[in-house]
């Protein structure tokens, strides 16, 4: 079938799927809130199939209820998707295959100031922006390797390649 | 090598590796879509989206270029991260007699449904402010709208929901819902504002 050996080679590094590596994590089976306490920022509202937190270089698994905060990476397999709730009423949520990392996040609940700002790695990521956004538009960012976002936009969705 | 076929390999690699990034700019069902301000990291103008179905797309040069895209092309791409999206928030008022942390009787029928949506969701998390009327002292409304988010609080724990995911605070007379005078009794100020997220 193959005519030369590098034929070979090329359709095998493609079938490998070179660009498109799953993303693995390892679920330690504690629940990624136990050492939380109440500074927490987000929620974990809808998980499906492989999801993991990466918090302080540890990894939990992603599951419904789980907390989030500031630094945390949120990270989806190839068939994961996770939805997220944050206290400004903000959420994010991301397809397959997508990485997201929680740079800043801080919020007061009284005058709805506060910092949010994302790098969303890699994945599809979809958002609606809350109070944060609603009170000052520009302390809600997100980066991608390519460019940063923000605006007075309520939804939006984001795509970003490897 | 047979030429072709290197460029059909080729071509599939530079397909699948080679994916632009795309940002659209999606509506509000509240109101107007905003803006989303586009900076290209690499430098260059921003671009920006003021339209809904508005996509910026990236290019070889790091800059961005804009084109419009549709509802049902977004919810084909985006279908897994959109599936995902939490369920919206739900808010509710309740009602209080004058003075006291006891709803009035049509709060109390209010409250089935209240319950209802909370049951509904896996982990919920409940926000719940209290506010008075302006009749007596702004200290005491204060106590008093503290009070009465409280006492929704309470009958949250018996019913099972867990301490951390119960957020209460009081705003006193401060925002009324119904602007008055001072000293004068308001029935419609007397509540509790409750956000099931």
């Amino acid at each position: 079938m193959f005519r030369s050996r590098t034929q070979k080679t090329i359709l095998m590094f493609v079938a490998s799927g070179g660009c498109a590596l799953a993303s693995m994590y390892a679920g330690t089976g504690f629940a990624a809130d136990a050492q939380a306490g109440n500074i927490w920022g987000a929620q974990i509202k809808v998980s499906r199939d492989d999801v993991g937190i990466e918090r302080d270089g540890q990894r939990f698994p992603g599951l419904v209820g789980a907390r989030l905060r500031e630094k945390d990476i949120i990270r989806t397999g190839e068939k994961g998707s996770v939805g997220i709730m944050f206290t400004d009423n903000s959420t994010l949520s991301m397809g397959p295959d997508s990485e997201v990392v929680l740079r800043r996040y801080a919020y007061d609940s009284t005058t709805y100031m506060g910092a949010f700002d994302a790098y969303i790695k890699r994945g599809n990521v979809s958002l609606q922006t809350g109070n944060i956004a609603k009170q000052t538009p520009e302390a809600m960012r997100m980066f991608t390797p390519k460019a940063e976002l923000s605006g007075t936009a309520k939804n939006y969705v984001v795509s970003v390649g490897e | 090598m047979n030429r072709p076929l290197i460029v059909l390999v080729l071509s599939l690699t530079v397909t699948a590796c080679a994916h632009r990034d795309s940002y659209v700019l999606l509506p509000d069902r509240g109101g107007p879509a905003g803006t989303l301000t586009v900076k290209p990291t690499e430098g260059g103008l921003p671009l920006k989206l003021d339209q809904p179905y508005q996509t910026a797309t990236s290019t070889m040069s790091g800059a961005f270029d804009q084109s419009t895209t549709n509802k049902q092309d977004v919810e084909t791409r985006y279908r897994a991260a959109l599936g995902a999206t939490p369920p919206a928030l739900v808010r509710f008022t309740l009602y209080f007699l004058e003075g006291s942390d006891e709803l009035t009787p049509a709060s109390k029928r209010d409250l089935e449904a209240v319950m209802v949506e909370i049951k509904a969701r896996p982990v919920p998390d409940i926000v719940v402010v209290g506010h008075t009327d302006r009749v007596g002292l702004v200290a005491d409304n204060d106590r008093l709208a503290l009070r009465r988010a409280e006492s929704f609080r309470k009958r949250l724990l018996q019913q099972g929901m867990a301490d951390d995911a119960i957020q209460t605070a009081g705003r006193g007379e401060r925002e009324p819902l119904v602007d008055t005078a001072d000293e004068v009794p308001e029935p419609r100020n007397r509540r509790i504002e409750i956000l099931v997220r």
